[in-house]
């Protein structure tokens, strides 16, 4: 059982340095390839899918 | 030995008798070694010793069968010797009123002697009798005894009486007789005092699986299935326990360095910052980029804050972090929301002026910003500040990986304190809040 | 070890011995109790029935103890309120010893000579021989019951006779046998029957 536990722990904190090594991190976000230049003089022509956006009313 | 001679030492051989009581062939498979002796049949139990077999009691009514599962003839190998299965009995406790049986097996070698083969529930020891008298140490509080540099736990006192016999034994025998039996555990082992009168009689059992007694004795089928903890059963756990702990320690030890490691070398430097301004009521399209930074290093995390002033109201920064020679993009939205206010209980306030999060991965290179940003109309205007951190330490993976660590650890604890508090609940000694011994009938 | 031969006075037998220093022995034919003297053999007594035996030595059977081989040439069988135990005469190279076999428990001792010894001792005393502190652990009451093959001394129908034991916390074991007016101690240890390394035991039927 010890053995187990120690090849797993040295598992986990294998990961644990991968994940911080590597730049990961618990953010969810959409990678978009071939972006173009022209967005740069035409912010507008970019079409994203979090533009489209449900408006939070918030508040109590 | 001097040649020849008429009288060869006799080779013993199994005696093959009749019952006095009801005439039954019965044999002597111990030699000369069985003090008491029961016929199959009748279930008499004779004067082994006595050539004409002395009926020394008599079941006069019948006691029910109670078939041994390890049939009386029957030979098999314990520790590199062969025995033969030559006598079987049922002893009986009362705990609480309550009746509990365990079975003993007699086996005999003619040249190692007795063994005993123990049986409860599905629960075997190989016993045998000590020479040596254990140690009692009677401390105030618990009493315990030491045999051989262990010290043994005290189990239970129990009058224990014989209420079932088969074939033979190297003592006297009767159903219905009763001794005082205390057993002392230190598991795999228990200590067990027989009390008879003056005399006490020490013998030590070593816990063995069913199935090992099957395979050495070649019986059929398989072995009952153990029910519950039996009160010298290994635990699967325990050594382990201890272990597992001081290796967590190890891992805790070593996740700190890395912890502090990994958050000394990060660059955790300033890649951009950028102040605006949005103007909740204009028409205009609102997404602009920003100026192109450097991104330098190996791939890490890139943490985008964003600061905003805004007092009960919401605003929604659609993000694009567009790498300007490659043409990949880091698609993704933030929602910065504040409000606060005061009712009865007091004042409230509900979400943050701010907003942090960490985009994993972003390999070197030059990159520019996209901003949407996007709010109710009319609300004025609302200022942020955008800022970009490269190679960030993700401190939150940290607290994950203790977690990981801590459960499988607690996990285990928890499932060897169950166990031996099941041991313990059949003890004399059962901790308090249990409803008292769990059945195992 | 040289085998004088004789024959027995009673029924004429051929009698081997296997030991040179055998003082009596018995007559496997007609159970005669021989005593030697310096010119023959003197029938002193006749060995009644022997009990039934359960043990796996008989007379022949080698062993080791020690290092030092040994062959059992004899034996007495004493008897007492819980039964019989034998005590095997062992002849090694350098002298005899004995071996208690009782239910399976076997003690080697030999004769230790020249020291001083109570008259009677109770259960709990301590005693020191040889550096080693011993404690009385029982006191046997016990009679001659037979005997067989070769002993070093002359012994036969003796009355009670008390055996004291004693045990040390080293395993180390003491017999004091009062069956003479002056008591004779036996130092020795309590072996397992596997480091005796025995050959040529009892056979018993089906093992």
């Amino acid at each position: 059982m010890r053995n187990l536990y120690m090849i797993y722990g040295v598992i986990v904190l294998g990961l644990l340095g991968m994940a911080e090594y590597r730049g990961w991190s618990l953010a969810s976000v959409n990678e978009v390839k071939n972006v173009p230049r022209s967005v740069r003089d035409n912010p507008g022509s970019y079409r994203s899918v979090y533009a489209v956006y449900h408006h939070y009313t918030g508040g109590k | 030995m001097s040649t020849g001679g008429p009288n060869p030492p006799s080779t013993p051989h199994v005696k093959a008798m009749n019952c006095p009581s009801c005439g039954a062939a019965l044999s002597l498979r111990s030699f000369t070694q069985a003090v008491s002796v029961v016929c199959d049949s009748c279930h008499s139990i004779l004067d082994a010793q006595d050539p004409q077999l002395k009926i020394l009691q008599q079941f006069k009514k019948a006691t029910g069968e109670d078939p041994p599962l390890i049939p009386l003839g029957t030979r098999g190998r314990i520790r590199g010797t062969p025995y033969e299965a030559v006598g079987f009995q049922r002893r009986t406790i009362h705990v609480e009123g309550i009746p509990y049986s365990w079975h003993e097996y007699i086996l005999f070698n003619p040249y190692k002697g007795f063994r005993y083969l123990t049986e409860y529930n599905g629960h075997w020891n190989d016993t045998s009798t000590l020479r040596a008298l254990p140690t009692l140490n009677s401390h105030t509080g618990d009493v315990t005894v030491s045999y051989l540099g262990e010290t043994y736990q005290h189990f239970q006192t129990a009058q224990a009486s014989t209420t079932y016999v088969l074939g033979e034994f190297p003592w006297q025998v009767r159903v219905g007789e009763a001794n005082e039996v205390t057993d002392y555990i230190c598991p795999p082992r228990v200590l067990s005092s027989e009390r008879s009168g003056n005399e006490v009689t020490w013998s030590m059992g070593e816990y063995i699986a069913g199935r090992d007694i099957w395979k050495a004795f070649s019986l059929p089928d398989g072995p009952p299935e153990p029910i519950g903890v039996y009160e010298n059963q290994p635990s699967p756990f325990s050594t382990d326990t201890k272990t597992i702990w001081t290796i967590f320690g190890a891992f805790a030890i070593f996740l700190l360095l890395m912890m502090l490691g990994f958050a000394s070398f990060a660059r955790d430097e300033q890649a951009f910052q950028g102040a605006y301004i949005f103007d909740t009521n204009a028409r205009s399209e609102a997404s602009f980029v920003t100026d192109p930074f450097e991104l330098k290093g190996r791939t890490s995390t890139l943490e985008l804050s964003t600061t905003t002033n805004v007092d009960n109201n919401w605003i929604y920064l659609n993000y694009a972090l567009i790498n300007q020679d490659s043409g990949q993009a880091y698609d993704f939205g933030r929602e910065v929301s504040y409000y606060h206010g005061y009712d009865q209980d007091g004042s409230w306030t509900e979400g943050s002026r701010n907003d942090s999060v960490a985009i994993p991965s972003v390999p070197p290179g030059t990159y520019f910003l996209r901003v949407e940003p996007e709010s109710d109309s009319g609300h004025g205007t609302i200022h942020y500040e955008i800022t970009a951190k490269r190679d960030v330490p993700q401190f939150s993976f940290f607290g994950i990986a203790l977690l990981a660590l801590l459960v499988p650890a607690a996990l285990i604890t928890w499932r060897s304190m169950n166990f031996e508090h099941l041991r313990w609940a059949e003890s004399d000694h059962a901790p308090m809040e249990s409803s008292s011994d769990g059945d195992d009938d | 070890m040289t085998q004088p031969a004789a024959n027995c006075p009673n029924c004429g037998a051929r009698i081997l011995f296997r030991w040179s220093s055998s003082v009596q022995t018995v007559c496997e034919y007609c159970k005669s109790i021989l005593v030697r003297t310096d010119v023959d053999l003197k029938k002193v007594g006749q060995v009644a029935d022997l009990p039934p035996n359960s043990s796996p030595i008989q007379i022949g059977a080698e062993g080791v103890y020690n290092h030092h081989p040994f062959v059992a040439v004899g034996r007495i069988i004493y008897e007492y309120d819980q039964g019989t135990w034998n005590e095997w005469h062992l002849v090694m190279n350098n002298g005899s010893a004995w071996l208690s076999d009782a239910q399976d428990n076997y003690v080697v001792t030999f004769a230790a000579p020249g020291r001083k010894l109570p008259a009677s001792a109770k259960v709990g005393e301590q005693y020191v021989w040889d550096n080693e502190s011993y404690a009385v652990s029982t006191v046997t009451k016990a009679h001659y019951r037979g005997v067989e093959g070769e002993l070093p001394f002359q012994y036969w129908d003796k009355e009670d006779v008390v055996f004291i034991d004693l045990m040390s916390e080293h395993g180390k074991f003491a017999t004091l046998d009062y069956s003479d007016e002056a008591p004779v101690l036996y130092l020795g240890e309590s072996v397992e029957f596997e480091d005796l390394k025995l050959k040529n035991l009892r056979t018993f039927e089906g093992w």
